[in-house]
């Protein structure tokens, strides 16, 4: 661990607010699903929950495991992986779904 | 003596790399978390991949998915991550009560999770007739979440390791505080592929049409 001395990682109580975010969001997400199901909101739909999964993502990498607080090698080693995740599999599914249209 | 000894010089071994300035045993975490990546991003791919193709027989996971009972599960994952974060905060205040109390909490909201698991497998099989091999969706669907689920239990078994410890020698060692620390990173993780596993393969995933 990076000496806490240095470091000023939120206090018990930042954290249980980051939390109750995190609950309220988790409930946005399943409003917007039921939403969703009832009026049609077309790829909103997709637009909407995928960037509530990625702010409750970003919270949780960088409050809760603090990588914003951490040196910055370790962040660009984690988003470094997670891009290379998402650009191979985005040319994995493109590919294979270009396969099936051609059948 | 000799053994004490070692040990106090053990609890001080946090080797900085000189290069970088970050413990070794952390980066190492970081960097098998970041390889995680690609393994979940597979699983996820192949069950992107066939729980949208048409054709298969019997029933497609989409279909019978318990919304308000995942919901519910995915907020317990993520209340876990709060203790979690709680048991490192009290560990970095030395105070070793609230660690262990802050520990044990998370290995208990993580195994609930993981009855949540069981419980929906269940259901799929029992009531919808949703086995492993009754199709490449269902597959892909018992692939994914069941190697979330083995995460999980590998996290709360790492957990309970370490309350154990910590109930046994009446706190963690500055070492045993760099475990607890790696094993929140690994805990929060898991956490977050299951933020990740929610939206895409629950809330907006679609039988065919």
């Amino acid at each position: 661990m990076s000496s806490p001395e240095h470091i000023h990682h939120p206090t018990p109580a930042q954290y249980w607010k980051i939390a109750v975010v995190l609950a309220v969001l988790t409930a946005v997400e399943v409003a917007i699903y039921y939403i969703h199901r009832d009026f049609d909101l077309g790829n909103f739909n997709t637009v909407l929950l995928i960037a509530l999964a990625a702010l409750k993502f970003v919270i949780v990498i960088g409050w809760y495991m603090h990588l914003r607080f951490e040196n910055r090698m370790l962040s660009r080693f984690f988003t470094g992986g997670f891009i290379l995740a998402c650009a191979l599999y985005t040319i994995i599914l493109s590919a294979l779904g270009a396969i099936a249209l051609t059948r | 003596m000799t053994e004490l000894i070692h040990e106090a010089d053990l609890d001080h071994a946090h080797p900085e790399h000189e290069g970088t300035g970050v413990e070794d045993r952390k980066l190492g975490m970081w960097l098998f978390l970041s390889s995680e990546f690609l393994f979940f991003g597979a699983l996820i791919s192949n069950y992107l991949l066939y729980s949208q193709r048409p054709g298969f027989e019997g029933v497609y996971p989409a279909e019978i998915y318990d919304i308000p009972f995942t919901s519910v599960s995915s907020f317990v994952l993520l209340m876990s991550s709060l203790t979690m974060v709680l048991a490192h905060n009290a560990q970095t205040r030395e105070d070793a009560n609230g660690a262990r109390t802050w520990l044990f909490a998370t290995a208990a909201l993580g195994a609930v999770f993981l009855a949540g698991q069981v419980f929906e497998f269940t259901e799929f099989i029992v009531e919808f007739d949703m086995k492993l091999s009754t199709n490449p969706a269902a597959s892909a669907f018992y692939l994914l979440t069941g190697f979330h689920g083995t995460h999980v239990a590998i996290g709360v078994i790492m957990l309970l390791s370490l309350w154990g410890i910590s109930r046994r020698r009446g706190g963690l060692s500055d070492r045993q505080g760099l475990n607890l620390e790696l094993v929140g990173l690994y805990w929060h993780f898991v956490d977050i592929i299951w933020i990740i596993i929610f939206t895409v393969v629950y809330l907006l995933s679609e039988p065919p049409v």
